[in-house]
C-alpha cells in the first residue's frame, strides 16, 4: 500500500476556556489516501471543524501527530505551514470568505500573490480556473453581484488555483439552497474524478452521499468510518 | 514586482474608507506643510538679510560721534567726528577699502511744477565705493566740485521717477530747498534698506555744498560730518579693523587710557546678521512645534491602523489560509501606513508650495524660499513616521493565528 496522504495518530486538541479545558478532539486515528472523497458528519460541537483545521494546517494539534504527504506538521515553521496551505491545500468555507471589493478574478488570483508563480501567468491561470467552475462570463463581477452558488464556485476556483493535492470544505453547502448545494457537490465530484482528494464537513446526509467514505465524529472522537457503497452521482451536465 | 501589488492592495484598502483615510492623513498634511512653511520663511528671512548686507556694500562700519564724558557727568555737547577722521582711517587702517564722510539733511526738491520731499545728503565719491553703488547714467563728482562745494547733484532712482518720469534729468536744474543745482548723475536702483526705507529716495550733493547751504558750518568743528561709513575689503578681519579704528580715533582725540570713547563704531553687517539670527531662532522653534504635530499625526495613523487591523481580521485570516506568511501580512499593513503617510506628506508639500507662493505673490511676511532638500527631508520623515507608527499594528496583524483570525466575529 502506498503512503497515505494524511496519517493522523492520536490527534488531540484542547482549548483552554478560563480555568476549564475543553477537549475538542480526544485522540483521533485516521488515514486518508490520495484521491479519496471523504465526508465528515457528526452533531454540532463534535469536533469536525477542529479536525479540518488541523488537517488544513490552520491550527496545530495539542498532542499526537499528523503527517501530510509524509511530512510531520508539528515540525514545520509558520512560514512552512503557510507554504503548505498555499501550494498543497485548497480551502472552501461555509461563508465563502471572498474579498468584498475585489472582482471574481481578483479573488481567484489571491493565493498566487503568495506563490512563486510569475505575475505574467496570473490572469490566464485565474481565468482558466473560473472557466473550469463555469464562471467564465462573470470574471469582473464583485461578490456582491454574484449569487451564493456563484460565490461558492469562485471560492472553489480560488482553492484550485495552485493545483492543490487536496481540498478541504467545511460545510460548503451550509449557506446554499438545496439545488445550488447539489451543483456545488457536482463540482466536487468532478474534481475528485480528476484526482483531487476532497474532505468535506456536512450536516446533511444527502450531501454526504456524494462522498465515497463517511466519517462520523461524536464528542471529539471518531466513532464511525465506513465506505459509502451507494455513492450518489450528480448530473453535472444538467446543472452547469 | 511584489511592491507594485502591495501598493495596489494598500490603495484599494485606503479607498474603501476615503473620508477616514483623508482625516487620518490630515495630521501628517498639516505637520509637513507647517514644517516646510516655517523653514521656508526662515530661509526667506535669511535671504532678505543677505540681500540687505549686500546692498549695504559688504563689510561696513558706521563711525559716529558720542556724548562727551567729563568727570562722570554727561554734558549735552556731542563730539562731532569730521572729514579728517575719515581720511585718517582710510589712510592708516589696513584692510579698509574706503572711509566715506556723510552729512545728512532733508527737504524739498522742486523741478518745474513738481516737488518732492526727500533726503538731501552731502558726500564725496568714496560713498559710492563704500556702498558699492553704481551710476545708471551721468558721472560722479569731480574733485573741483567737491573742493569748491559746487551746486551739482546726483539723484536716486526714486527721485528721478518722481520728478522727471520719462525725460532725461542729466543737465537739468532743480531747486534744492533754497538753491538751484544741476543734475550730473543718476544712481542705479538699490531698493529698500534693512528698515524697509527706500534707499533710492535721495539726492546727493558734495558735502561742502550741503554744509554751506543747508546744515550750516559749526564754529568748533567746521568739517563735521554726521557719520563716516567705512568699508573693509572682503575677507578682512572685521574685529581687527574695528580695534585699529578705535585705537586711531582715541589717539587722535587724546582720550587717556581707561577713558570712555567719544565715538561709536558699529559693525552694521554684524548687527543685521544678529537680528537675522533672532528671526532664525524663532522660525526654528516654530518648525519644531510643527514637527510635534507630525508626531501627533503619526499617532493618529497608528490609531487608525489598529482599527483597520481589527476590522480586517477575517481578511487577514483568509489571506493566511491561502498561504500568506506572517511577513506578507506585516508588509501589507506597513505599506498601507507608509502610503498613508507618504501621500499625506506629498499633499502637505503641495499645500506648503501653494501657501508660500501665495505669500510671495501678495507680499505677506518676509517671503519664503522652499529648498528641495527640505521637501525631500520632510517626505522622507513622513515615510519614516509611517514605518514607525505603522509597525506595531502591522506586527499585531502578522502575529494573528490563522484560525483565530478566520473565525473572528
Ligand atoms: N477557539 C475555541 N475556543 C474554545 N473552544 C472551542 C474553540 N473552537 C472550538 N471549541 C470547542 O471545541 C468543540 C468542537 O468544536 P468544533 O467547532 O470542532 O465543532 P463542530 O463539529 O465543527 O460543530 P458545528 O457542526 O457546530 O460546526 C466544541 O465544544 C467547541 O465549543
Ligand atoms: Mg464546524
Amino acid at each position: 500500500m502506498t503512503q497515505p496522504l494524511l496519517k493522523v495518530r492520536q490527534a488531540k486538541k484542547v482549548y483552554a476556556m478560563g480555568d476549564e479545558q475543553v477537549w475538542a478532539l480526544k485522540g483521533v486515528d485516521l488515514d486518508i489516501q490520495q484521491g479519496e472523497f471523504v465526508a465528515i458528519m457528526g452533531s454540532s460541537g463534535s469536533g469536525k471543524s477542529t479536525m479540518m483545521n488541523l488537517l488544513g494546517c490552520l491550527d496545530i494539534a495539542s498532542e499526537g501527530s499528523i503527517a501530510f504527504a509524509g511530512q510531520e506538521l508539528s515540525s514545520l515553521t509558520k512560514n512552512e505551514l503557510a507554504s503548505v496551505r498555499n501550494q498543497r491545500i485548497g480551502f472552501v468555507f461555509q461563508q465563502f470568505n471572498l474579498l468584498p471589493r475585489t472582482s471574481a478574478l481578483g479573488n481567484v488570483t489571491l493565493p498566487l500573490l503568495y506563490s512563486n508563480v510569475p505575475e505574467s501567468d496570473w490572469a490566464s491561470r485565474a481565468k482558466q480556473c473560473l472557466e473550469n467552475v463555469g464562471l467564465g462570463s462573470r470574471m469582473d463581477h464583485h461578490p456582491g453581484q454574484l449569487s451564493g452558488g456563484q460565490q461558492q464556485r469562485v471560492a472553489i476556483a480560488r482553492a484550485l488555483i495552485n493545483d492543490p493535492l487536496m481540498i478541504l470544505a467545511d460545510e460548503p453547502t451550509g449557506a446554499l439552497d438545496t439545488q445550488t448545494g447539489l451543483e456545488v457537490m457536482a463540482l466536487f465530484q468532478q474534481l475528485n474524478q480528476q484526482g483531487k482528494t476532497i474532505i468535506l464537513v456536512t450536516h446533511e446526509p444527502d450531501i454526504a452521499q456524494f462522498a465515497k467514505r463517511k466519517l462520523t465524529f461524536r464528542d471529539g472522537e471518531l466513532i464511525n468510518d465506513e465506505r459509502n457503497n451507494n455513492v450518489r452521482q450528480a448530473a453535472l451536465e444538467n446543472t452547469l | 514586482m511584489k511592491i507594485v501589488i502591495l501598493l495596489k492592495t494598500a490603495i484599494t484598502a485606503l479607498k474603501v474608507n476615503v473620508l477616514r483615510s483623508c482625516l487620518t492623513m490630515l495630521g501628517i498634511i498639516i505637520g509637513v506643510a507647517a514644517v516646510i512653511i516655517m523653514v521656508a520663511m526662515g530661509a526667506g528671512a535669511q535671504q532678505k538679510v543677505d540681500e540687505q548686507i549686500k546692498s549695504l556694500g559688504g563689510n561696513v562700519f558706521f563711525v559716529t560721534g558720542a556724548f562727551r564724558q567729563s568727570g562722570g557727568a554727561r554734558s549735552a555737547s556731542v563730539v562731532k567726528i569730521n572729514e579728517d577722521d575719515a581720511n585718517l582711517i582710510e589712510k592708516q587702517v589696513p584692510g579698509v577699502e574706503a572711509a566715506a564722510p556723510y552729512l545728512s539733511s532733508a527737504g524739498q526738491v522742486i523741478y518745474g511744477n513738481l516737488n518732492w520731499s526727500t533726503e538731501i545728503d552731502g558726500i564725496d565719491n568714496r560713498y559710492f565705493v563704500v556702498r558699492d553703488w553704481d551710476l545708471a547714467s551721468g558721472r560722479e563728482f569731480t574733485s573741483a566740485e567737491i573742493n569748491r562745494g559746487s551746486k551739482v547733484a546726483i539723484i536716486g532712482e526714486r527721485l528721478r521717477v518722481e520728478l522727471f518720469g520719462a525725460s532725461d534729468p542729466i543737465g537739468q536744474t532743480i531747486r534744492v530747498t533754497n538753491f538751484n543745482a544741476t543734475i550730473i548723475g543718476v544712481l542705479a536702483a538699490k531698493g529698500q534698506d534693512s528698515r524697509g526705507e527706500d534707499q533710492d529716495d535721495v539726492i546727493f550733493l558734495p558735502i561742502k555744498t550741503v554744509r554751506n547751504k543747508i546744515t550750516g558750518v559749526s564754529s568748533t568743528n567746521p568739517k563735521s560730518v554726521r557719520f563716516i561709513q567705512v568699508s573693509a575689503y572682503d575677507g578682512e578681519d572685521m574685529d581687527y579693523i574695528e580695534d585699529e579704528m578705535s585705537r586711531l580715533l582715541r589717539q587722535r582725540m587724546r582720550i587717556p587710557v581707561g577713558g570712555d570713547d567719544m565715538f561709536r563704531i558699529r559693525n552694521v553687517s554684524e548687527m543685521i546678521a544678529t537680528r537675522a539670527e533672532t528671526i532664525q531662532v524663532f522660525n526654528t522653534l516654530l518648525a519644531w512645534v510643527a514637527s510635534v504635530s507630525l508626531v501627533v499625526g503619526g499617532i493618529g495613523i497608528m490609531n487608525i491602523m489598529l482599527v483597520s487591523v481589527t476590522e480586517r481580521t477575517r481578511e487577514i485570516g483568509l489571506r493566511m489560509a491561502v498561504g500568506a506568511k506572517p511577513s506578507d501580512i506585516l508588509y501589507q499593513f506597513l505599506i498601507e501606513s507608509i502610503v498613508l503617510c507618504g501621500l499625506g506628506g506629498f499633499i502637505g508639500v503641495v499645500i506648503a508650495y501653494g501657501f508660500v507662493f501665495m505669500g510671495n505673490q501678495y507680499g505677506i511676511g518676509a517671503g519664503g524660499i522652499i529648498e528641495t532638500q527640505v521637501v525631500l527631508l520632510s517626505l522622507g520623515f513622513s515615510g519614516l513616521i509611517g514605518v514607525f507608527f505603522g509597525y506595531y499594528p502591522a506586527l499585531k496583524a502578522s502575529r494573528l493565528a490563522p484560525i483565530d483570525a478566520l473565525r473572528y466575529e
